[in-house]
């Protein structure tokens, strides 16, 4: 993610976008079901679908056999959202097929055979769709999709059948956190076939105030329907965000901020959750002016995770990792006067 | 309050879980919550919540435990345990007892949306797209091969020039 990150759509409020495609192999068992001999077949077969294709955008992609890659790394990865906790929990047997700016990730023998995903930087459903639906088409050509023309494209778990398509907006709400929007929004939204979660996943709260909103349903509802809605409920959100942003007390909302600004300036020992909570402060002040900054928190945010650290500084203790996370943080905001 | 875990750091997740209608919360700082495989976007929850309708399935005795799937050999009581499916063919083996299933986790069970092979390849991108020449940039950069990635530069710049003034 570069540092025009700040001209992307929507990047005051919005951190990413991701589009997921899941696709399984017809004749095949699933990956939980494949013996060693079938998985590394499989990924001999979606290395030649890429590499046979020559294009150009073929030629920009690499090859990663995850049995090759380091614990650190793997949790690394994990961090910058490149592959599945999941995934990364069981390297044996799988594979990635990765960008050079590591927007574009095709895991292969994860819940499923082929999981094509398409990151962005800031609010860009329809771009990033349209990236992941053209390797789709390009692999569809190559290899033969487990396709039912009632069901759709069939995966593992049958909450994916149909598009196989997860769609998802990471969304910094602050603000809709602390005045209650948030837990309005997680109490009605299922029924409207979407979730909201925190950072962390399923049932956990945000760290950060970063929530991100998926789709649930995947079977009866095309991929244009799908994003049309996460785009509708997400704007919405936006919208609200801005509203109650614009609202604030300046002068409060500037203590806040340069209280959290003056810790991260001096702080010796920063533990993971401390610095999101005052990232997630930065990054409203950024947006609503009080701190003047090229300093992206968002990035800022996932290079000083446990696993990023440890890829800079080896395996160190939690408490050193503590130290080294302190001394990142005072180095990066030095030069920010209070 | 401490995480629960290691005790040391604020808890700032959450977890609530219900299995089998045992409610357990644990609460933990982020580093924990990562190690508990809780980070980065989220996997599908619906999983478990689909394992535990469809082991009513195999309770009630819809489906007779007898017949086996022909590609992977699993039979439906593996389905309900785990919520997922061996293979594409087991959809077709149990059709009749997911499709009530599918019906509740999406509201309907007919497919709307892309069909392989019949989307038209001119979706491929062209070699000389702009997307793709950048793509091709950065490939060259990182390569350090910076002449070949002047000459992409400026097809990029010509193209660009072109779409700016139609």
């Amino acid at each position: 993610m570069s540092n025009n990150n700040f001209n992307l759509p929507d990047y005051d409020i919005a951190a990413s976008t991701r589009i997921r495609l899941a696709r399984n192999l017809s004749g095949i068992p699933f990956p939980s079901k494949m013996s060693p001999d079938l998985l590394e077949d499989l990924k001999q077969r979606v290395k030649s679908a890429i590499s046979d294709s020559n294009t150009p955008f073929a030629k920009s992609l690499k090859f990663i056999d995850m049995k090759d890659v380091p614990k650190i790394e793997l949790g690394a990865m994990v961090e910058r959202h490149i592959i599945s906790p999941e995934f990364a929990s069981k390297p044996e047997g799988r594979a990635i097929i990765l960008s050079n700016d590591e927007s574009i990730s095709i895991m292969i023998g994860e819940e499923d055979h082929i999981r094509i995903q398409v990151i962005l930087s800031g609010f860009q459903l329809e771009k990033a769709y349209d990236i992941a639906e053209r390797i789709d088409t390009l692999l569809c050509d190559k290899l033969s999709f487990a396709f039912d023309n009632e069901l759709g494209f069939l995966t593992e778990c049958p909450t994916n059948l149909g598009t196989g398509l997860r769609a998802s907006v990471m969304l910094h709400l602050p603000l809709c956190e602390s005045s209650g929007e948030i837990k309005e929004l997680r109490e009605n939204i299922n029924k409207i076939g979407f979730t909201v979660r925190g950072i962390y996943g399923e049932g956990t709260n945000s760290a950060a105030s970063l929530y991100q909103i998926s789709n649930q349903i995947t079977l009866g509802i095309s991929e244009k329907n799908a994003i049309d809605n996460l785009k509708i409920i997400a704007s919405g959100l936006i919208e609200k965000e801005r509203t109650l942003r614009s609202s604030l007390d300046i002068t409060k909302a500037s203590d806040t901020v340069f209280r959290a600004l003056g810790t991260l300036k001096g702080c010796r020992i920063l533990n993971s959750g401390e610095m999101m909570s005052l990232l997630s402060m930065i990054k409203l002040g950024v947006s609503l002016g009080i701190i003047k900054t090229e300093i992206d928190a968002f990035n800022i945010l996932i290079e000083n995770q446990k696993y990023m650290l440890m890829r800079k500084y080896g395996e160190i203790s939690p408490d050193e990792r503590d130290i080294k996370r302190a001394d990142a943080i005072r180095e990066v905001f030095k030069e920010i006067c209070i | 309050m401490l995480c629960e875990k290691c005790g040391k750091n604020h808890a700032t997740t959450h977890i609530k879980s219900v299995v089998n209608g045992v409610v357990r919360e644990i609460n933990l700082c982020g580093i924990c919550a990562a190690e508990q495989g809780l980070g980065g976007f989220a996997q599908t929850g619906l999983a478990g919540m689909l394992a535990s309708m469809l082991g009513d399935v195999a309770a009630t005795g819809l489906s007779d435990g007898k017949r086996r799937c022909t590609v992977c050999g699993s039979a439906f009581s593996d389905i309900a345990t785990t919520g997922k499916v061996g293979c594409a063919e087991c959809y077709n083996t149990f059709k009749s007892e997911l499709l009530p299933y599918l019906k509740r986790v999406h509201g309907a069970t007919t497919h709307s949306g892309k069909i392989p092979n019949r989307a038209p390849l001119a979706v491929i991108p062209e070699e000389d797209s702009i997307d793709n020449l950048k793509l091709e940039l950065n490939r060259l950069v990182s390569e350090e091969k910076y002449e070949q990635a002047a000459v992409i530069r400026d097809k990029i710049r010509k193209l660009e020039g072109e779409k700016n003034e139609q």
